[in-house]
């Protein structure tokens, strides 16, 4: 069986699942409505979601290159100047450990109601485990290779380019795919303290109306959305890092 | 005399026994009068304790829900669209909520009904900043409003405009969740809706701004309940719910009487939550919403209102009042 | 071709001294080989000349023609240190690259001229590699890999030439067709090899010391006869290599262990 075809297979298996939970337990459509009547909801209201998708995946994917970006470039100065770790580390540990419910009505006011307060929230949740990754990564280079490197003369930027930033790759790699896994999150709890658009906003909308259907389609297009970014990237990544074998075939 | 003495002893105990006994036997539940055991009703708010809860709270403070034989539990949720689900599936008994809500629960098909009001006027409308350049509401076009998304947004906003020839879509609706006050405050939106006028125009006044609302029911907006009781329409007790209700009118009479003393009340039932400028504020302001008469059933009312929403697009059908108001 | 000094190197861990007041001579243009056993501090030497980081030294590295030995160096390890991110071609041509300075970048200079690559092909067609220039390493055998990293080291062309047992992973066949190759290919280059192997000591050394004790010593050198790669036929290596075995077999009874890195 193709090995593209097993997420099918899984998606279809839980739709199955679902459908029979909400038959089985007898559920009433107001508290989770099975998958067809949520199937009809998508249909229906296919311009309408499609709308606030394109909000919501603006929001991620700028969020997601803005934070990748920033995460990447404070890991190489945690790296290069240590001096200034001490400094860094804490701010970096409080954008981690403070909720991001908790912020967020802080972060409208300041940036407006607009996109950018929402790729802030975006950067936030996501900032944490690109720099963690990638200074790890950056920090634990093989001790061959800069001895190597030592002897043959080679300078900062050189060893940087040719032998750390490759070697940190497979480590930002697993940054990312958290990241890329974590980027709703930012988005959708952004729409729910402060939007006009987005998945999350007709979420709640929804909600409020007590379309129930119509909150489960949104909800399943941002899962569905979320499970395409993370094997979108999970592809790129192996592209960019042909020669790291995986050893755990048996 | 030695064996009569005796003979009387034994007599006397045997005697004092059997009466002891008999006593005894007569307490027991097998008497002709059985004890009866307080009905228990669950009821969820749609927030956390606040004011507008004022009759509920002194019902169960001044022992009127125990006078009536009941024993209520009153629970808070996180988030306030959890009640009607939990009130429809038969988890809860009974939930404070909104008629506009209500009515949009029964034309998706939820089993809701009514079962008395306890806030008997609008609390929302529209908040500017007493500072603000918005003296009238044709002032309002191509503004901001900061919301909480509650449903019926678009139809009153209509409604608003109408007189001066704009609608809904001329202004930029944006959801800030709870965050009303701040919102209108910092500048970032130049009205608010779903705030209430015993609530945020008192929290602003308390930060040093002044707030001025523009109230629906002043504005060609049928009058409605801002905040009811809802029951499931099809398993409910409703014996147990008049009681309820005969409970929450003499919590209510007694609010209206005692002003002072209620408040005290109130804010004692959990002083480290209630015990604040804020509420002590919004309390004076409430008094006179609260429905005196709350099992009194006004249909016409609610079917005008249902009408009104479904006319300016709200309701994609119409619905029937009768069938979702409890008889009481 | 000079001679490389190493006067009076002393290395310490902490309070553990590993060598003191080391002297030893590597003759220009021939093969210097180290032996000792596990531990003995042959590898801190070895980094002690390259100048890596290896504890606390001190002494003096002095070439006779008057030169730092600084940028004269190549390093070959034990583990082949092939990039696995480059080609084989890539990887040989790794100093090229590392030396390339911003001004090269920002002049656009090529990042591999022709006649440098042209270079490097012949040099993987001596180490018998043109096929897998293009290949990355994860391809290769155990044996393919470490002539890659002889190829590299030659494409350094540095005098000196430091080797840290780099063909003690290798099976008994691979290991002496390399140490041929290696001897070929590295003539008139002045080489300390360290390794623990005698047989591989006395095959290719002109001299072979032995490093041994605690605080290590070296003894005097041992200059075998002939021509290198010595024959495995030659008697006279034979016995010298059960003599050499057998001193380090008995070194591990006798002194005391060694702790510290090698």
């Amino acid at each position: 069986m193709k090995d593209a075809i097993k997420p099918f297979i899984v998606f279809l298996g839980l739709l199955i699942l679902w459908h029979t939970l909400v038959i089985v337990f007898d559920m009433p459509d107001y508290i989770l409505p099975g998958p067809g009547a949520v199937a009809q909801s998508m249909v229906e209201n296919a311009s309408l979601l499609w709308e606030h998708t394109l909000v919501t995946l603006s929001e991620m994917l700028m969020g997601l290159f803005l934070g990748v970006l920033m995460g990447i470039i404070l890991a190489l100065i945690l790296v290069y100047f240590t001096a200034l770790r001490p400094w860094l580390l804490p701010p970096l540990l409080i954008t981690q450990a403070i909720p991001v419910f908790a912020l967020a009505p802080i972060l409208m006011l300041w940036f407006g109601y607009g996109m950018t307060s929402k790729v802030v929230m975006t950067i936030l949740v996501i900032f944490f485990p690109v720099v963690t990754c990638c200074y790890d990564g950056l920090r634990h280079t093989h001790q061959g290779w800069l001895d190597m490197a030592q002897t043959m003369g080679g300078n900062r930027f050189a060893i940087l380019r040719n032998i750390r930033w490759p070697a940190a790759l497979p480590a930002l790699a697993s940054g990312l795919r958290v990241a890329v896994v974590v980027a709703p999150i930012g988005a959708v709890v952004g729409e729910w303290v402060g939007s006009s658009a987005g998945l999350g906003y007709l979420m709640l909308q929804a909600n409020a109306r007590l379309w129930v259907d119509q909150m489960f389609a949104a909800l399943t297009v941002l899962a569905f959305c979320s499970v395409t970014l993370y094997y979108t990237t999970d592809r790129l990544l192996r592209r960019l890092i042909p020669w790291q074998p995986e050893t755990s075939q048996e | 005399m030695k064996k009569t003495i005796r003979q009387v002893f034994f007599w006397a105990m045997t005697l004092m026994l059997s009466i002891n006994l008999h006593a005894s036997a007569n307490n027991q539940p097998s008497s002709t009068q059985p004890e009866k055991e307080p009905k228990e009703l669950t009821l969820m708010l749609e927030w956390f304790v606040n004011p507008d809860h004022g009759p509920i709270i002194i019902a169960q403070e001044k022992g009127y829900f125990k006078d009536q034989g009941l024993t209520i539990d009153i629970q808070e949720p996180a988030d306030p669209n959890l009640p009607p689900k939990l009130v429809a599936a038969g988890k809860v008994d009974l939930a404070v909520y909104y008629q506009p809500s209500l009515i949009h629960g029964v034309a998706n098909g939820l089993p809701l009904a009514w079962a008395g009001t306890l806030v008997a006027t609008p609390l929302d409308g529209l908040i500017v900043l007493d500072e603000s350049p918005i003296k009238s509401l044709k002032d309002m076009k191509g503004k901001t409003i900061g919301l909480n998304i509650g449903g019926i947004e678009n139809a009153i906003l209509d409604t608003l405009f109408e007189p001066y020839g704009f609608s809904a879509k001329d202004v930029k609706l944006v959801n800030v969740g709870w965050n009303l006050s701040s919102s209108l405050m910092s500048g970032r939106v130049d009205a608010i809706m779903g705030a209430y006028r015993n609530f945020e125009l008192n929290q602003l006044e308390i930060e040093g701004r002044k707030g001025r609302m523009f109230y629906f029911e002043e504005h060609n907006i049928p009058p409605y309940d801002e905040l009811i009781f809802i029951a499931n329409r099809e398993k409910n007790d409703k014996e147990a719910i008049r009681r309820f209700l005969r409970a929450i009118e003499l919590g209510t009479q007694f609010i209206v009487n005692n002003p002072e003393k209620s408040w005290e009340i109130f804010r004692d039932y959990s002083p480290k939550q209630l015990d604040n400028e804020l509420n002590r504020r919004a309390w004076f302001d409430t008094i006179s919403r609260f429905d005196l008469r709350p099992a009194a059933k006004d249909a016409g009312r609610y079917q005008a209102f249902a009408d009104y929403l479904q006319e300016r697009g709200e309701l994609k059908k119409k619905v029937d009042a009768s069938n979702f108001m409890l008889s009481l | 071709m000079f001679d490389v000094i190493i006067r009076d190197a002393s290395l310490r861990f902490k309070n553990h001294c590993v060598f003191e007041n080391l002297n030893l001579i590597l003759k220009g243009g021939k093969w210097t080989c180290l032996l000792g056993g596990s531990g003995v501090g042959k590898t801190c030497l070895l980094r002690l000349i390259a100048g890596l980081p290896a504890g606390e030294t001190t002494g003096e590295i002095l070439c006779q023609d008057g030169f730092p030995v600084s940028h004269r160096i190549a390093w070959m390890a034990q583990q082949d240190l092939l990039l696995p991110w480059f080609s084989v071609l890539e990887n040989i041509t790794l100093g090229q690259r590392l030396r390339r300075s911003f001004t090269d970048i920002v002049k656009r200079h090529p990042l591999i001229p022709p006649e440098v690559e042209d270079q490097a092909m012949s040099i993987l067609e001596k180490v018998g590699l043109t096929e897998k220039a293009r290949v990355l390493p994860q391809h290769l055998s155990g044996g393919q890999r470490q002539r890659a990293a002889l190829a590299r080291t030659l494409m350094e062309n540095r005098p000196l030439v430091l080797m840290d047992e780099p063909f003690g992973a290798l099976d008994a066949i691979t290991r002496l067709n390399l140490q041929d190759l290696a001897c070929e290919l590295l003539e008139n280059r002045t080489v300390l090899l360290i390794t623990h192997d005698p047989l591989e000591a006395l095959r290719l050394g002109h001299d072979v010391y032995h490093l041994r004790g605690y605080p290590a010593r070296l003894t005097d050198a041992i200059t075998p006869p002939g021509k290198t790669p010595r024959s495995l036929e030659d008697n006279g290596i034979m016995m010298l290599q059960g003599k050499l075995l057998d001193r380090l077999r008995h070194e591990s009874f006798d002194e005391k262990p060694v702790k510290g890195e090698q």
